[in-house]
């Protein structure tokens, strides 16, 4: 009788631990562990609680129609145990109802057929097998009662599977060394599901004789599946036969970490229209691309991106003819212009995609519109997570025709799927999304998740938690700011404009307005020096370059220099790096000016002719017939000026000597109509001071001519 | 084992979908033909809308559980209920569900069923 319920049981599923008795087979196997388990029924609890009260509050699990089992496992215990002595145990149990929980041996000895004891944690579960005890007695009545509990659970069996959808429940089902264990087997690549499906009709086709449990294939771990069994032995008999597993690979997956086997999914970063991505295969690979549309059934995204086309090699292509293959060539990013194509005789079709409305123009196959190559590529080969971008990419993707209202939308994404922003206590933030948006406040406490700010507005409580991805760092126009990462790092200056997520900062070093990320910057006091030198070369340096043109350093940057060149025509600064500096220029050169004056370093001269017309200043660095003069006024290149020696002229003293005559014409009168003649004889007497400073550099250095004192003859 | 099994996908391109209330996986044919062996009451068999509404090709991972009742990972899952089959581990249902939910749950209610929307990604 009781066998034959325990055999009803097995049909009706349960969420129960499965308890594995070494000392019985199959058929018993079932019955037994329900008795040990002892879940209550709410009849259960009504009849036990006449015995024992605990039992039925920790009966909180999940209702089964465990009643049966119970009952049966009952009866097969009153064939062995006599009676009186379990009414004698029925005493014990209500009173020592803790003490035998831990009691495994004591168990055993009065229970033969529930053979090994649960060594498990459930106390309530024990409880109830004591409680068990006392039945015996009213063998009619359990009869009566499993039919009506069984009524009752036909019904409602849904019901019961829904009560069990809470974490707490999910806990209780941790898999315990009764359950089946988890072996991980090699399988060909791609034919997981697959062999998943095979195995469940091998198991239809061979019944129980299969004695894997399921089967389990991980979308995203290629290669292998698991198998649910108790034995290896069972996993390797059920694996023979499968062309697509090997036997020779079956690992056993240690129990805590068999709950991440199933729990572990891929973390699906939301693509959304006007995310920023990140190519990760083909001639776009790390190329920043924006997602168009997203295709979810077919896991594909189309992405626009900036073309990298050879157009020559397209064409010839498209024409038939051999295109030498330059593997390693990847052709720059630029956008299409459709014109070029058309010159090029390839032909370009403009298409119109139903679905949008817009029009595309088709060249070999790829689709252009703007200028941006719209691809459709699969989810696989684009990553969306912590995708960072520099200003100077974004810009770049500002379509050539409209000017910016797509940039302030992908800023927005790209803020949201940006890894942790660095805010530190203090700092001023605005709260750019949600509810509070537009809300001010300051930052009191960065948690991992949530930041605490203090919010500027009255009637609000002290401190908010807001999502840090909600959050954005706010300057105003005035405040004093230093860039701490990015490409300008390390400059200072004094925000000028804010843009949502941009600020425009007025640089100190360099005077110029800078766009920044709000996020890159802090309010500071410092003031930034500015670096003068990077490896030997320090700011107005005369360099040599490796294509032997030569230049002065104008401008240290952070990994660069911006030199102007020596090419006078065309006054032009370029950004140098660092290796293409060959060497610094020391020799002295002497040149001569218009007037076939000596120049050198620290003259001042005027410059006669050319753009900088008028301009003066002294001279830094001689060249090869060309000269850099400083002039403070000068407002391009750092003040600096190239031009050649004749096209300027000497003004006044050399800097050196200090002695200045403000006439211009004071040098040439030296040399040519010495004006000052006449009164040379005085000369001698005098040992005239106005002549010091004429003739040579050398003799006016030293501020005595070299011809006091000798005598000479006027013709 | 006395119930019997769901039939098995025949195939595993992109018409396979999942179940939405019991996460069983089949394709697009086998559930308009025979409907979801776990949930009768949603009536897909014949009719190709009910097929569309209630199961989503969109979901992660799949188990095929031959024996429930004694199966751990499928006590884990909470199919542990339900006929040996195939079933998928996670739904990632792109559509807002509550348009979903709230007719799923409606079907559900007519015969008395507690509908729970599966776990998703």
């Amino acid at each position: 009788m009781s066998r034959g319920r325990g055999e009803e049981d097995d049909d009706i599923e349960d969420e129960e631990y499965e308890d594995e008795d070494q000392f019985l087979d199959d058929e018993d196997y079932d019955k037994d562990e329900d008795v040990g388990r002892g879940r209550g029924t709410s009849s259960k609890k009504r009849r036990r609680s006449v015995f024992i009260d605990d039992v039925a509050e920790e009966d909180d699990e999940d209702d089964e129609e465990d009643d049966d089992e119970l009952y049966g496992g009952c009866g097969k215990k009153n064939s062995k145990a006599p009676r009186v002595a379990s009414q004698f145990f029925d005493l014990e149990a209500q009173v020592d109802s803790d003490e035998e929980e831990e009691e495994d041996e004591g168990e055993d000895d009065f229970i033969v057929e529930t053979g090994a004891d649960l060594p498990e944690e459930d106390a309530g579960r024990r409880m109830h097998r004591h409680s068990l005890l006392v039945r015996e007695d009213e063998q009619e009545d359990i009869e009566a009662l499993e039919r009506s509990i069984h009524a009752r659970y036909a019904r409602s069996s849904h019901t019961e599977y829904d009560e069990e959808t809470t974490d707490v429940e999910q806990q209780a089902l941790l898999p315990s060394v009764r359950d089946p264990k988890l072996w991980m087997v090699k399988c060909a690549s791609g034919r997981e599901r697959e062999t998943a499906a095979c195995l469940m009709q091998k198991y239809i086709d061979k019944g129980s004789e299969l004695q894997i449990r399921s089967v389990i294939a991980l979308d995203h771990l290629k290669n292998y599946i698991y198998v649910e069994a108790d034995k290896e032995a069972h996993v390797r008999e059920a694996v023979k036969g499968l062309c697509t597993l090997f036997a020779a690979k079956i690992m056993l997956v240690p129990i805590r970490e068999m709950t991440d086997v199933l729990s572990a999914e891929s973390k699906a970063v939301h693509l959304s229209r006007d995310t920023w991505v990140r190519m990760k295969v083909g001639t776009y690979k790390g190329d920043l691309a924006q997602v168009v549309d997203v295709d979810n059934v077919r896991q594909r995204v189309t992405v626009k991106l900036i073309p990298r086309i050879d157009l020559q090699a397209l064409a010839d292509k498209l024409e038939g003819r051999e295109v030498a293959k330059k593997k390693a060539f990847v052709p720059p990013p630029r956008f299409m212009n459709v014109d070029e194509a058309r010159a090029l005789h390839i032909r370009v079709e403009r298409k119109r995609n139903s679905i949008t409305g817009d029009y595309f123009e088709n060249i070999g196959g790829m689709l252009f519109k703007d200028g941006f190559l719209y691809k459709t590529v699969s989810m696989k080969s684009i990553s969306a997570q912590d995708i960072k971008t520099t200003f100077h990419e974004l810009e770049k993707f500002r379509s050539p025709s409209n000017n910016g209202e797509g940039e302030i939308v992908g800023l927005s994404t790209l803020f949201a799927n940006r890894k942790k922003t660095h805010f530190m206590k203090g700092d001023a933030v605005i709260v750019v999304k949600g509810d509070l948006k537009n809300l001010k406040g300051w930052v009191e406490k960065v948690e991992e998740e949530n930041v605490h700010i203090r919010p500027e507005m009255k009637g609000l409580p002290k401190t908010l938690a807001v999502n840090d991805k909600e959050l954005c760092k706010s300057f105003e126009p005035g405040n004093h700011v230093k860039v701490v990462s990015g490409t300008k790092e390390g400059a200072t200056g004094m925000v000028v404009k804010v843009e949502q997520h941009v600020l425009i900062i007025l640089s100190e070093t360099t005077k110029e307005h800078i766009r920044v990320f709000a996020d890159d910057v802090v309010e500071s006091s410092e003031v930034a020096t500015g670096v003068t030198k990077i490896g030997d070369y320090e700011l107005h340096d005369l360099v040599l370059l490796d294509n032997n043109s030569f230049g002065v350093i104008i401008r240290v940057e952070s990994e660069a220099f911006q030199v102007l060149q020596g090419v006078p025509e065309r006054p032009e600064a370029s950004l140098v790096k660092l290796r293409e500096i060959k060497c610094k220029l020391h020799k002295k050169f002497n040149l001569q000016d218009r007037y076939r004056n000596p120049v050198s370093v620290k003259d001042v001269v005027r410059i006669l002719e050319g753009p900088c017309k008028g301009k003066q200043g002294p001279v830094e660095h001689i060249y090869k017939g060309v000269v850099f003069v400083y002039d403070r006024h000068h407002l391009e290149n750092a003040g600096f000026i190239c031009v050649k020696a004749d096209s300027c002229c000497i003004v006044g003293g050399s800097r050196s000597n200090g002695n200045r005559n403000g006439d211009s014409f004071s040098r040439f009168s030296s040399f040519k109509t010495p004006p000052r003649v006449p009164p040379s004889p005085r000369r001698f007497a005098r040992g005239d001071p106005p002549f010091d400073s004429g003739r040579r550099h050398g003799g006016g250095r030293g501020g005595h001519d070299a011809l006091i004192g000798t005598t000479v003859k006027i013709r | 084992m006395g119930t019997a099994p769901a039939q098995i996908p025949t195939s595993f391109g992109h018409e396979l979908r999942a179940c939405l209330r019991c996460r069983l996986v089949k394709t697009y044919d086998q559930f308009r033909e025979s409907g979801c062996e776990n949930c009768p009451f949603f009536k897909m068999d014949g009719d190709n809308e009910r097929v569309v509404d209630c199961t989503t090709p969109n979901f992660n991972g799949m188990i095929s559980v031959m024996d429930p009742a004694r199966s751990w990972a499928a006590r884990w899952l909470r199919v542990g209920r339900f006929v040996p089959g195939c079933y998928t581990l996670a739904v990632s249902e792109a559509l807002p569900e509550d348009l979903q939910f709230s007719f799923l749950q409606a079907l559900c209610e007519e015969v008395h069923v507690q509908y729970v929307a599966p776990k998703r990604v």
